[in-house]
């Protein structure tokens, strides 16, 4: 129930890295998934820099398994999508007045491309970093402490609500909300189902925020960290690198476009 | 020492007083529990000791109420958290949200108070052990039961080393066994660290054998404060809706049956009511 | 940023998660029952309304954070701004007294939604291909084929489907305040009654 966060507890070589330098490493991605110019050269970066990072990270098989459902959705609309609207000579198939063309295909399948780095990137961070130490990097370069709470109790209590919601449904199902087809009458019958789902948990913020008064969390003043994030000069020379290298990618593919 | 002084407080857009005219001194080191009817004011007053009414809830009060030299109704939330801890019923509300394992979670408050991380490791330990939560420490918070919780959440507090522990129905949702936890360990800390704890409860029996002083409130006021002996064993509990240890209640059936003499005290614990029927 | 302080006390501070818990809990529901709304951001616009806009904005936009950290819907954060802009306007509308009426409320949740149309179609069209990988993208194929460009069809596809899901949105936002007690609503100040 608790687990609301994609992170796997391995002992690896990437999920003992600077949360910081995982960030850095997605944002290399990132700008690696927009700025590298085909297809050859977005599944070699794929195949060559992030399988090996999860591999090393001994999330091979999460990753592959998450990437895999994630981008599947992505993969078929584009596919179609961009097949049969994105024009080209090269028709494969024509269906009535539209054909689906290789150069659309292509096209679909090179978005898909640069949306499997992006997200390679990001599943590369989260699986293997615990969202508190994330937030916790974040908070010590400057991130308000706030920001960082709301984040991390969204995670922990959504399943929570998540479990109440079931509960409501599953006592409401006998009424027929799922198998009334009428939308109007399904979302009559959703409201008074979600109405009292708000108002319980809301009811409930005056008493947590007494309870988080009460561990101090306003006091004004340094605040300290029981853990703390092991960091070492090399890790700072790599990020250091990895955002330089991101830079130097930007400016190569931006560069054209300032001469013309 | 607690001081209050014809306190009186009342929450925002409402006629009637919650509390009025309580003046009460509270030494340290006392084990002080409060009694009273639903809507009679514990916690109210929990409330108040704790500075949440006003400070959190604004509204009005009247008359002083001071911690040691500290003027309460002049102090901010954050001053007073290191000084006064409250703990709540519901212990889902009570977990921070913000921490992985209940290691973490009971060094929270002590973060917030900016102590050195050292020092957070020994006292998260320490607490660890004396509340029986060693084992929990590495699990989410929010992977245990609720009795499990609270006990997470009175540790929490207490690795806090507040001067005054304020505790508002802490074990509504505990059994026998981690009642009797709770008790002991507040027990403990009243007569090793002299702090002072005020718990409001309805659980008469675990008052009775652990406090050294009862306060009941009806309406509002403090209509009774002393001893548990004197205090649970009084007939006019029941006219506040209170009633009596289970003890006093049978021991009073079997006075007025007329099977042991009127004369004899009524006991409020067990030992006095296995002493009372002998 | 004095208005910012102002609406940032702890008890904002604690209604917000929550509020972001709503959103999840309600927006699966949505999907569970198969219904063709999103309602995933009910707790943003209660924020909003409730509080004011910069609570609402940020909600909006840390929704999409825990949505992307929960690996529930990763290309969320692409959309954060976007939330954002939804909770302020939330806060805005409320501010002026349009969550007082059902109808007014209505009409703020179809403003909202055209705006969230508006602001959306670049995103799927630029970053994810003219695609969300979600089953709206059926209505994007649909005006596609009718002629339109990625923009044109993202724009489309939200014209569709936002105004009637924020309007249905602020609805619910209409009658949980209703509900909520005085005493609370007080402790916020976004509205006056
Ligand atoms: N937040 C509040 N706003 C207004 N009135 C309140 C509030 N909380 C409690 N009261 C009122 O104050 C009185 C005392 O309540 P309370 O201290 O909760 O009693 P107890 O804890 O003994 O059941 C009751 O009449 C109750 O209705
Ligand atoms: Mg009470």
């Amino acid at each position: 129930m608790q687990s609301s966060s994609l992170y796997i507890e391995r002992n690896s070589g990437l999920h003992a890295l600077h949360p910081l330098t995982k960030l850095a490493l997605l944002g290399l991605c990132l700008v690696l998934a927009f700025a590298l110019p085909d297809i050859r050269w977005l599944l070699a970066a794929f195949g060559l820099l992030l399988l090996p990072l999860a591999a090393w990270g001994r999330i091979l098989a999460p990753f592959a398994r998450s990437g895999f459902s994630i981008i599947l959705p992505f993969v078929i609309s584009l596919a179609l999508i961009q097949g049969f609207f994105a024009g080209g000579d090269t028709a494969l198939l024509t269906l009535g007045r539209f054909a689906f063309t290789w150069e659309g295909l292509l096209a679909g399948l090179t978005v898909s491309a640069r949306l499997l780095v992006a997200l390679g990137g990001t599943l590369l961070l989260m699986l293997s970093t615990r969202p508190d130490h994330l937030m916790l990097a974040l908070t010590e370069r400057g991130l308000p402490q706030a920001l960082g709470y709301i984040v991390l109790t969204a995670l922990q209590i959504f399943p929570r609500f998540q479990d109440r919601a079931r509960v409501i449904l599953e006592a409401q199902q006998a009424r027929g909300l799922e198998t009334q087809v009428n939308l109007l009458r399904r979302l009559r019958l959703l409201v008074p189902l979600i109405g009292p789902l708000i108002l319980a948990s809301i009811v409930d913020v005056e008493e947590r925020a007494m309870a988080l008064e009460a561990r101090a969390f306003s006091r004004p003043g340094q605040k300290t960290s029981l853990i703390s994030l092991h960091d070492s000069g090399f890790q700072v020379l790599l990020r250091t690198g990895l955002l330089l290298a991101a830079l130097a990618l930007i400016v190569w593919r931006l560069l054209p476009l300032v001469r013309a | 020492m607690i001081t209050l002084k014809h306190f009186g407080y009342r929450y925002p857009n409402t006629e009637a007083w919650a509390l009025r005219k309580i003046s009460l001194e509270i030494p340290d080191g006392q084990f002080v529990g409060v009694v009273g009817a639903n809507g009679a004011g514990k916690s109210t007053l929990c409330y108040a000791l704790s500075g949440f009414a006003p400070h959190f809830y604004r509204g009005k009060t009247e008359g002083r109420l001071h911690l040691n030299e500290v003027d309460v109704l002049e102090s901010s939330l954050g001053d007073l958290a290191g000084e006064v801890g409250l703990v709540f019923q519901n212990p889902f509300n009570q977990i921070s949200g913000a921490r992985y394992s209940v290691r973490e979670e009971i060094a929270f408050g002590l973060e917030n108070l900016g102590l050195p991380p050292s020092e957070i490791e020994t006292r998260v330990s320490q607490v660890l052990a004396q509340s029986d939560l060693s084992e929990l420490a590495e699990r989410s918070p929010f992977a245990l039961s609720g009795g499990q919780q609270q006990r997470v959440a009175i540790a929490a507090i207490m690795a806090m080393q507040p001067s005054v522990l304020v505790l508002d129905e802490p074990t509504s949702q505990l059994d026998p066994h981690g009642t009797r936890e709770v008790f002991a360990n507040l027990d403990a800390l009243t007569q090793e660290r002299a702090a002072t704890v005020v718990l409001a409860s309805h659980k008469l029996e675990w008052l009775a054998a652990f406090c050294d002083r009862v306060l009941v409130l009806h309406q509002g006021r403090l209509v009774a404060d002393g001893e548990p002996a004197q205090v649970l064993a009084d007939e006019v509990l029941l006219d506040y809706g209170i009633g009596g240890t289970r003890y006093t209640l049978a021991a009073r059936a079997a006075q007025q049956g007329g099977l042991v003499s009127a004369q004899r005290a009524l006991p409020v614990t067990l030992d006095q009511a296995r002493e009372f029927f002998r | 940023m004095n208005g910012f302080r102002k609406e940032f006390s702890t008890l904002t501070l604690v209604l917000i998660p929550v509020a972001i818990a709503i959103n999840v809990a309600i927006g699966q529901l949505a999907i569970t029952l198969k219904l063709p709304l999103y309602l995933d951001s009910i707790g943003t616009i209660l924020v909003g309304v409730l509080v004011g806009p910069w609570a609402g904005a940020i909600t909006g936009f840390l929704a999409n954070v825990v949505w992307t950290l929960s690996g529930l819907f990763p290309q969320a954060i692409a959309w954060a701004g976007v939330a954002a802009i939804i909770g302020a306007l939330a806060g805005a509308f409320g501010r002026a007294g349009w969550v007082n009426s059902w109808s007014r409320a209505a009409l703020a949740g179809i403003i909202t939604g055209f705006v969230a149309a508006i602001l959306s179609a670049p995103i799927a069209a630029y970053v994810f291909g003219g695609v969300t990988g979600t089953g709206t993208d059926a209505v994007v194929a649909m005006f596609r084929s009718a002629g339109l460009d990625a923009l044109g069809a993202n724009l489309g596809q939200g014209a569709v489907s936002e105004p009637l899901d924020k309007a249905i949105s602020f609805v619910v936002v209409w009658a949980v305040m209703l509900a909520l007690p005085l005493r609370f609503k007080n402790r916020f100040g976004n509205v006056e009654e």
